[in-house]
Parts: C-alpha cells; structure tokens; sequence
C-alpha cells in the first residue's frame, strides 16, 4: 500500500511538470509578447527591449520556465527597482492587464465557482442515484423507460441551450427566479439559493443523466453476481440484501467517477458561468481569452489539471479502501 | 494623439440630444411626453452612487490612463489646472479653470504661457498643492515608464533632449515656479489652445516625490472631493469623501454624494437586468449605454420616463488606404462611399437609437462641425448606380476585391458584414480580416500591416475645437510606421497646408469654422466612409439625479461630477 | 456513461475505475444484416437516423434549398427588422412567416432558416471530420498499444493520461484564439480530434490485448504471420462492432464541441453561419425573440440526441456490453 501510493504520488508529480511544460511551451510560442501589454499604447521599440530585459523575456525558454517553476514554489519577484511586482508562492503568473496576480485573482473568484460545483454536485449526485436505483428497481416497466428517455434528453442537452431555456421560462416568462447574480451566502441566503438554484441545474442536468446510466447498469449488473444469489439463498430479506450487499458494490464506481468529475469542474463550469455572467474561475478564464491575458488562462489551465490529476490519484486510493477487490490485488 | 472607441468602453459615449447638442444644458430626457423623471434636478447631499460597469479603469494613475472611461473618473479624485466644463455648462465644449483661478495668459508670441492657482487647496493627506506640486505632477508625463497617457505635455511643452521624468532626470527646467500660485510653461511652439493641453488628465498634481513606478497603481493620492477606499482589481472600487477638499475652490464638481461604490467585471446582460429591476441599491446606480437587445423591453410602460438619451462624440467610420490599389484612385474611394448602405451599418449598430448616420468627419456634438453629405443616397442605403458609374470611369467596372480589417467584437463584424453585402452588387468583393481586440490598433496603425480597409472610430481629446479630430486623421507629414492615425495614408499638398494654417489660429470660434470647411475638403477625396456616431441610451436608477453629458470629461457620456441622489435616504 | 463527451463540460470519461470493463472480451461479431433488421424495427433508431439522414439532406443540398427558400445565409434584409427598436424584427415569433420561414436575424434581417440550412454544413463537416480523424488516431494507437505491448503501450498509454488529464475546453479555447483566424475549420477538427482519442484507443487498447490472446490470433502468429497482417487481418476485424458503436457514440460529442467552441466565440469564422454560434449571438436577445436561441438549440439538441440514441440502440444490438 504505501509503496503503491509513492508510486502513485511520483508518478503525479510527473504528469504535473509535464502539463507545467507543455502548456508553458505552447503560450510561449504563440503568445503575443508580454511586454507589448506591459509597455500600453505609446511604447517605442527601446521601450519594449527593456521590459524584456526587465521580465527576463530575453534569456531562454529553459531559463524561463525553471523560473516561472520556481516562482510555483516560492514566488518570485517580476521586474527589479522601482515597478517590481512582488507575486507570493503559489505564483502562477502576474497579469499585467489587470495589474494583480493570477493567484489572487483566481482566489477572488473561486468561492462563486465553488458555490456552482458544490451545489450542482449534490444536485446530480442526489438524482442522478436515486433515479438509477429507481430504474433498476423498475427494470422493464414504464417507470424506467420514463427514466431512459429523460437520461437520453439530459445527455444531449448542450448546456447553453438548457440555460437560455430555463431563463426564458422561468425568469422572463412565469417570474419564478431572478436574473442569477452571485449574490454572497452570507448576505442573504434564501435570495443566494434563488439566484444559484439556475446555474445548479444547467451545470448538473448532463452527469445527473450520466450517473443515473452509470448506477442503474451497476446495480443490475450487481444484483446479478454470485454472492447476491448466495446471500438470497442463505434467506435474508431482500432489503437486507439490497442494503448490505447490492448497494455498497453497486456504487463504488459512481464515487470514482464523481471523484474525477468534481475534480474536472473548475474548468468544466466556463459555460454555464459565461452564459450566466456569473464572475466564476470559468468565466475568468473566458474573458481573459476574449482579452489575450496569456497569464490568467496559463494560471487557470495549470490550476484546472492539477485539480484533475489530483482528483485522479485520490480517487485510486479511494477506490482501494472501498472496494475489497482492489485492495487484494494491488 | 489618438483616442480610439475602444478605449471608451467602461462608461460609452455620448452628449446632449443629438439636435442643438452643443448649446443646451445637457440632458434633455427622451423624446415626446412630458418626463415625470427630471435627470438634470439638482441632487440632494449624502448617500452612495452605485456604477455598474463591464470593465475595470485602465489605470488609476493619471499619467498612465487616458481614456473615455477613467478621464470621468479621474475628475472625482484629481483636479487640474483647467478642465472641460461641466455638463451642466452653457456651453458643456469648453475649457475651464480648475485648479487655477483664470484660464492662461499667453505671451512671447503664444510660446509662453503663465496660471495662477487658487489658494486653499490641499492634497488628501493635507499636504497644501502649491506650483510646484503641479509642475512635478506634470512632469511625470517625460518617465518613460510611468508617461504613457496623454501624449500632448510631452509634445506641446519644451523638454531637455532626453529628460525623462522627474524620478530619473530630476527638476524639468522648462516649466518654471516663481512663486507657490505662479506657474510658467515654455511651449516649443505656439499652441493656441494650450488650455486643453493643461486640462489633460496627465497633469494632475502630487506631492513631490510621491508616485513612483508602480505606487498609484493601487494606491492613489486624491486632489478631488472624494478619495480611495477600497479597490479590488477587477472587481471593486470605493470612494469616500475627502475632507481637505475645499468646495469653495471648485465651480466644477457638487460633490452630492458621500460615496461611490463602482461594481466592475459584471456582464452587459446582468448590468441591463439589474438597472430594468431598479431593485435595493439600484436605484442609485447608473451605468454605461444599454444594449440593443433591451431596446425592445423599455416599451414597457413602466420604463418610459426612466429613459435618458446622450448624443455621442465619436465618429465610425471606414478607412480606405490610398496607397494600395485600386484605391489609389479618388474615383473608386467615392464609389465605395456612395455604396455602402449606411442604414444597414447602423441597423448592425443597434438601430437608431444607439447611433446615428454620420456623413462628415466631425460629429455635430463637436466644435467646427458642419453638416454636408457629398455621397447622398435615398435613406442612406447607399446609391449603387452613381457608384458604378464612378467605378466604370476608373476602369474598374469588373469589380475588385479588397480586405477589410476588423475586431474580433460581436459588432463590429455585424458592421463589417453590412459593408460587405453592400459592396457586392457593385462587383467589390470585401473578405473580413478579424483581428484580435487586444492587438487590433496595433496592427493596423502599423503600415506594413495594415490592408485596404479598416473599420475604427475616433473621439476627439478635447470637443472645444475639432484640432484633434482632424489633423490626426490626414495630416500627411506625421505619417509613421507604428502607431499611425492617419490609416487612410492621406498626404495631399493642399489638405496639409490647410492643417498648418488653421492649426496657427489663436482665434478659436474662426478656426472651428475653417475645420469645418476642411472636413469637407477632406471628404472631397473620400479617404474614409463616415459610418455613423455610437450614441447612448441609459437606464439610470429612479433615485440618481444630476444626470448630465460631458463632451470633454465623459466622452459625451455622463458626467460624473455632477451626479447624486434625489432621497439619500431611500433604500 | 459514454465514451466521448456528449457535451462540453463533461470532457473526460472515468480514469482508474474503468480498467476492469474495458478489457472484457469482445463478442462475436454480429451480421450486418441482422443488426440492420433489429433496428429497423425499433421506432427510435428509425426516427434518429431519419432526422440525421434529413440534417445530412440539408447541407449536402443547401444551395438549392436557399433557393427555393429565396433567402441566401448572407443576404441582409433591412424590411424585416425595426431600426428603432435596436434592430429587432417586426411580426410575432421573431418575424416567422412566408417570406422569412424561421424568421429572421436581430440587427440584421439575415434569414435564419438559410442559416440553419448552412450551418447543418459547418456542423456536419467538422463533427464528421474530426470523428474521422480521431477514429484513425485513436484505433492506430490503440491497436499499437494493444497488440506490442511493453515499451510502445508504456509511452502511449502515458501519453493519454497526460491528454486526458488535461483541461481540454480551457485549452482548445485558448488555442483556437491565439492561432490566425485563417483556417478555423481545419484547426477546429485537429483541436478537437488531439484531445479526443485518447478515449477511443484506451477501449480498442483493451479489446486488442484480450482479442490478441485468442487461439486464432494465436494460430496466425504460429503459421508465421506478420505483426501487421495479423493486426489488420485477425484483430482489426474483430473490432469492428466496437469501432462502429464508439463512434457513433463519439459524433454527438463532437458536434457539441463544435458548437460550443463556436458559442464560445472561438469556432468558424463569420459571416459563415454555425449552430453554436447563431445561440451565441442569441444570448443578448433571449427575452425579447426567444424563436431566435430556440430554432438553432432545438436543431442542434436533435442532432445530438438522434446520434445518441442511434449510437445506444446500436450498441444494444451489438452487445458489446455497458462499457463505459
């Protein structure tokens, strides 16, 4: 076990500094130069040749990104004398745009994207479950295809198009909902449900029809095995065996899979904050595009895979302490 | 030297009505019926303004930022020499004294020109602002790194050769400071309208020393009524009241309210729903222009008197390169500027109330305007048979195609798309070339990079004359490689002399009908297609009064300081 | 859960979990025949690929549809909008009627239905091309993987969970805006096909490892057969069903992308018209002309859905099982 989790943990790191070079390399190269923003509207070429002396625009590739590393681990200072620009560690980079730290600036934003993610994960995780096992429960009848073809609609359903028809209906049509802004929990927490409850929905409808598939599948496939069998023969009651031993295997996979998808929003939930102007990471990260901010969607990138790979890991360890099986043949 | 559209994004645009919009005192509300909501009351003390913007200032550092947006800004926290009146002004065009008590006093042949300052005034942390305070406020202009706003201190006022700032070269030996209300400058030539010059916004004072590298970058040091309280990058900006500001030394600013708060970052589309919902706070909020989209909502009854409408002082327009061919040829130019279907371009716009069809270089809101069209067609939808006519005299009755450079924005490229449906029946094939916002001006101010045509907009630095509408455009002798204006490349011999000659004249009401006569000289050779004038339509909060344009602050949007609340208490 | 994205957000399938399904044995293949006699009794399967086989229908002959219809995607109508209401158009139901079918364009009065019929074009052509493409990538790796074993699956399995581990719409976005805008199709299918692979070669990856274990590959590789004859004449057959199902699968999401890279502001160039793009310019006016977001939404959810249901009806007939 701990070997295996060395292994693991090296192996992330790894995947880590190689998403580091690569998406370094690739703003490098087709990034307008920096110190073009940095110098603004009446710059003169000797201008420019010193602001890239001043950023260390002019050493290599290697040089840079060991710095823009270093920096990752212990900050770094950008510029010398009088226009130095501190950016504490974690530092993923300085938007000279918006005279602020990438860091900082995701920092800003991250409780709105928080708010987003959690909410819709509970969302999906809730419906998507219970309307799986329902549809297991039900195989065959009414109820279940109901349920198929609902998760069929849910699946193809392009977010956007979901969010502009929600807004439609119940915000400009029957009133129900406000315009969704990101109104602080703190500040009044029946009007921030209002104004979230929109982006929830939008952002949960494709993986809550994802999960509903995913558990109904298990839980038949499941109910299948030989120890079930064994378990119904031995008599216990059919609750019993649903809880004790249908369930528990049954959802293994959908807390592995919810642990990679969780760890996938914070750059999964561009759409539904951009189409609901909800100033999230996602949506930070849209508008930086719209403005060339190379740092911020370099800072967001980074952040976005580390997110992802370390979803990935802690879910492999997850998965060995919940499922016997696995833990036998690691 | 430039002021592009793009750089008034924050707060758009805009002035009085568009008829009688230079005289007028400022904000007439709407059209018919008699408005049950008075914008220009006067507002009553206390309370905190809301603005809701999309984007963040460029700079809160004067030197640095100059623009549609922070210029409006700028004047709730620093005062100047001189300053565009106020919106409220008899005539809203004008330069007048601030910080000094009268306007300058020429002398040495309009090379010299001397301002007294008043007495009381004080920096926010109490230190007094005497002729020296500004004369190093002033000369932060020349720091290579910090002087990257207005270019016109740096290219009215005479310099060492290679000063560079206050913090590298020390003392600018070229503004002088006999005593603590006397302040002398030394022009390197004749500038009648030095008075603007010395209302730009890079002339703000601060203390001696203060304002090094990047120090006002989030941190300022206020001259104005109000003062920093907070500021959150992006997202957040809180001004509060600054004590050692004198009323009695300021005939501009009311200063009604105790607070500003500027909610920055919001989407167009969230600004709008918020200002039609007028709910809590927003009530007191005001806002840039809204979009097309909500125009069709304000039917609604209860929006009706809730709508204020500002004239704008930009012009759009199209600029065609004369030294590619075939639009060399003068007879292709006008060709192209009888075809375009002007409606269609203002239809892409937003419709008649977010623009108006331009025919001349000037806008009506600005001082030396005169009204001509030379390419007239029915409704403006463009006269395809006179330009076919021209085409066929030119030889190019086969037609041609041409690459038109825009925007990567959602309306410019509408605009783009309505020139090039109506450049199609006469056999011109237009083909988009998008280019990224952020390295757009770049591009094509750039001569090498820039193709036949480009789509772009103009707004004057000061709206007293048209001395910076004009010159900047055609005046072929400062043609450059980077960083050019003049995107048509217009050097004509005769347009040049003009410029020359109407520029030297110290008698500005007769220079500003000469501008106007230029204008038309100029549209005679056709070197762009004025496309129209953005104009705004606000929504502002039931509770804000002391809604006025400010041609020459706001960029003809609105003015700033005279904004407040009707009922400080409400809400 | 499917094996492409079936819309944007959810961009990455399950990693470490899914190992175990994955390498199930592939069944005997099915006739052409018979699968093609069970879904044509199965009313969902015969709908979904009537209305795919309409959308295709429609690009293939949009010019002559336009016309017939009498409106080209380009063509500006000034009548059909209120110049002094933003440009809004004039009528009920965004200016529907027998001049415009679908009504037209805020601002513009381009006729939406000849911009459906042309955006079907960039839709299919780009959704179709990069399923193509990452159909070639995805079984070539896959199968390299798969039947070398050893060093050559170590650097490409590697290789996909960097690709996978990746923020892929950030990316692509990010991409997409920093390239010259000259040739966005072409790069819209590469961008899309790079990070969609990998999920395809992970799943012909496993099937290729189980199949390569049989005696009839066994049996081959004795009679002295070469690695590639009997990776394309033994194993690659035997995929088949797999490969078919996958991708039909892999369209929908595909589609999703290119829409939503254009909705995103990233995706064709105008004045070309395209789905994603059309709801995007629909954002400012979904109060006010609600026919304009819904008449391309509904066309696009369609498309999506009837490939999904297709891509699910088949695999049921197929059986290769619930893989994931």
């Amino acid at each position: 076990m701990p070997r295996y989790l060395v292994g693991r943990l090296a192996a992330m790191v790894g995947v880590l500094l190689l998403v580091c070079l690569f998406t370094y390399a690739v703003f490098f190269l087709l990034s307008p130069d920096p110190a073009v923003q940095v110098c603004g509207k009446n710059c003169t070429p000797e201008r420019i040749d010193q602001i890239r002396a001043n950023l260390g625009l002019d050493r290599p590739f290697w040089t840079q990104f060991l710095t823009f590393l270093g920096g990752l681990v212990a900050g770094r200072t950008y510029g010398e004398g009088a226009g130095a620009v501190e950016c504490a560690a974690p530092c993923l980079g300085y938007s000279f745009q918006s005279s602020q730290s990438v860091t900082d600036m995701i920092g800003q934003r991250l409780p709105v994207s928080a708010t987003i993610a959690v909410g819709a994960a509970v969302l999906w995780l809730l419906v998507g479950v219970v309307s799986g096992l329902v549809g297991a429960v039900k195989q065959g009848t009414w109820v279940d295809r109901v349920l198929t073809g609902l998760t069929l609609g849910g699946l193809s359903i392009p977010n956007y198009v979901l969010a502009l028809v929600l807004q439609y209906v119940l915000v400009v049509q029957l009133q129900w909902l406000p315009f969704p802004q990101a109104v602080p929990f703190g500040e009044d927490p029946g009007r921030w449900f209002l104004n979230f409850v929109m982006p929830w929905i939008v952002l949960a409808v494709g993986y809550a029809a994802a999960y509903t598939r995913l558990t109904r599948a298990n839980v038949i496939d499941t109910l299948q095995e030989n120890f079930l069998r064994t378990a119904r023969a031995k008599g216990l009651a059919p609750r019993l065996v649903w809880r004790r031993h249908a369930l528990r295997p049954a959802l293994t996979p959908v807390v592995t899979v919810f642990g990679m998808d969780f760890a996938g929003l914070l750059g999964g939930a561009l759409i539904t904050e951009t189409v609901f102007g909800l100033n999230g990471v996602g949506k930070m990260a849209a508008d930086s595009i719209a403005k060339n901010d190379q740092p911020v969607i370099m800072g967001v990138t980074l952040l976005a895979a580390f997110f992802v790979v370390v979803g990935n890991v802690v879910v492999d360890v997850v998965y060995t302490v919940i499922d016997p099986r696995v833990r036998v043949a690691a | 030297m430039k002021r592009h559209l793009t750089t008034t994004l924050a707060l758009a645009t805009t002035a009085a009505l568009a008829l009688g919009a230079c005289n007028g005192g400022g904000a007439t509300s709407g059209r018919t019926g008699a408005a049950a909501v008075d914008f220009a009351a006067t507002p009553a003390k206390g309370g905190t303004v809301e603005v809701l913007q999309n984007a963040d200032f460029s700079y809160l550092d004067p030197a640095r930022g100059w623009d549609g947006g922070v210029n409006n800004f700028y004047r709730l926290v620093y005062r100047t020499l001189t300053t565009p009146a106020p919106g409220n002004a008899k005539d809203p065009n004008a330069i007048v004294p601030d910080l000094a008590t009268g306007l300058g006093t020429p002398s040495d042949g309009g090379k010299t020109w001397t301002y007294t300052l008043k007495d009381g005034l004080a920096f926010e942390d109490g230190t007094p602002i005497t002729s020296a305070e500004v004369k190093f406020g002033i000369s932060r202009a020349w720091d290579p790194e910090i002087g990257i706003g207005s270019p016109y201190a740096k290219n009215v006022i005479a310099a060492p050769h290679g000063y560079a700032g206050p913090y590298r070269s020390g003392d600018l030996p070229t503004i002088e400071t006999p005593d603590a209300t006397t302040i002398v400058f030394h022009l390197k030539k004749p500038f009648p309208e030095f008075d603007a010059v010395v209302g730009q916004v890079n002339m703000t004072p601060f203390p001696k020393g203060s304002g090094a590298g990047d120090s006002f970058i989030k941190k300022i040091i206020a001259s104005g009524p109000y003062k920093l309280a907070a500021y959150t990058p992006g997202s957040l900006i809180q001004l509060e009241r600054n004590p050692k500001w004198d009323p009695a030394t300021d005939q501009v600013r009311t200063a009604k309210p105790d607070a500003w708060r500027f909610t920055m970052g919001l989407d167009p589309a969230t600004i709008d729903e918020r200002l039609l919902a007028g709910q809590g706070t927003d009530a007191n909020a005001i806002a840039g222009t809204i979009q097309a989209s909500t125009l069709p909502r304000l039917q609604a009854p209860q929006y009706k008197d809730r709508v204020l409408r500002m004239s704008g002082i930009c012009t759009t327009y199209m600029s065609l390169n004369t030294t590619k061919k075939p639009l060399d040829d003068v007879r292709v130019r006008q060709a192209i500027n009888y075809a375009v279907d002007k409606a269609a371009v203002q239809n892409a716009t937003g419709g008649t109330q977010l623009a108006t069809i331009a025919t001349t270089v000037v806008p009506t809101t600005v001082a030396g305007h005169k009204d001509y069209d030379l390419y007239p067609s029915p409704g403006h939808k463009g006269d395809a048979e006179a330009a076919k006519k021209l085409l066929a005299e030119a030889g190019q009755s086969q037609g041609f195609s041409m690459v038109l450079d825009i925007r990567s924005q959602p309306k410019m490229q509408k605009q783009a798309e309505a020139i090039q449906q109506s450049l199609k029946p006469i056999g011109i094939d237009v083909k988009l070339n998008v280019i990224d916002t952020s390295k757009y001006y770049e591009t094509i101010g750039t001569r090498s990079q820039q193709h036949d045509a480009a789509i772009t907009g103009w707004c004057p630095d000061w709206a007293s004359s048209a001395a910076t509408f004009i010159p900047p455009l055609f005046y072929g002798p400062t043609i450059t490689d980077k960083g050019n204006p003049n995107l048509a490349q217009l050097d004509d011999p005769a347009i040049n002399k003009r410029i020359d000659e109407v520029g030297a004249m110290t008698d500005l009401a007769a220079a500003n009908r000469q501008w106007g006569e230029l204008d038309e000289q100029v549209m005679k050779l056709a070197p762009i297609v004025p496309l129209n004038v953005e104009q705004a339509v606000y929504l502002p909060g039931r509770n804000v009064a002391g809604l006025f344009a400010s041609p020459g602050a706001a960029t003809g949007g609105i003015d700033f300081v005279l904004v407040g609340l009707r009922d400080p208490d409400e809400s | 859960m499917t094996i492409a994205p079936t819309e944007l957000e959810r961009e990455r399938p399950p990693a470490g979990a899914g190992g175990a399904a994955d390498l199930a044995a592939p069944p005997l293949q099915p006739s052409g025949g018979r699968v093609l006699r069970a879904l044509r009794h199965d009313v969902g399967a015969v709908l979904s690929a009537s209305y795919i086989g309409l959308v295709v229908l429609m690009a293939v002959l949009a010019p002559l549809i336009v016309t017939v219809s009498g409106w080209s995607p380009y063509e500006f109508d000034q009548s059909a909008i209120d110049p002094n209401l933003g440009g809004v158009p004039v009528g009920a139901w965004g200016g529907m009627g027998g001049t415009h079918w679908f009504g037209v364009e805020p601002g513009s009065g381009r006729d939406i239905f000849a911009r459906i019929v042309y955006g079907a074009r960039v839709s299919m052509t780009i959704a179709l091309a990069a399923t193509a493409l990452t159909t070639v990538l995805g079984v070539t790796f896959g199968l390299l993987a798969g039947y070398f074993g050893g060093r050559v699956d170590q650097v490409i399995s590697r290789v996909m969970d960097f690709l996978m581990a990746f923020p892929a719409l950030i990316f692509m976005i990010a991409v997409l805006s920093a390239l010259p805008a000259g040739n966005r199709s072409a790069l819209l299918v590469v961008v899309i096909s790079v990070f969609g692979w990998p999920y395809l070669a992970r799943i012909v990856r496993g099937q290729t490892m189980s199949i390569a274990r049989r005696e009839f590959v066994e049996a081959a590789q004795a009679s002295g057969a070469s690695g590639a004859a009997v990776v394309f004449r033994e194993i690659l057959p035997n995929l088949r069903s797999t490969i078919i199902v996958m991708v039909t699968l892999a369209v929908p999401g595909y589609i999703g992308t290119e829409a939503g890279l254009s909705f995103l502001g990233v995706g064709v160039v105008p004045p070309e018209p395209s789905w994603g793009q059309m709801i995007a310019s629909s954002v400012t006016w979904y109060s006010v002309v609600p026919t304009y977001f819904a008449i391309p939404g509904l066309f696009l959810f369609l498309l999506v859905l009837s490939f999904t249901v297709l891509g699910d009806r088949l695999r049921a007939v197929i059986d290769i099982g619930e893989a994931r």
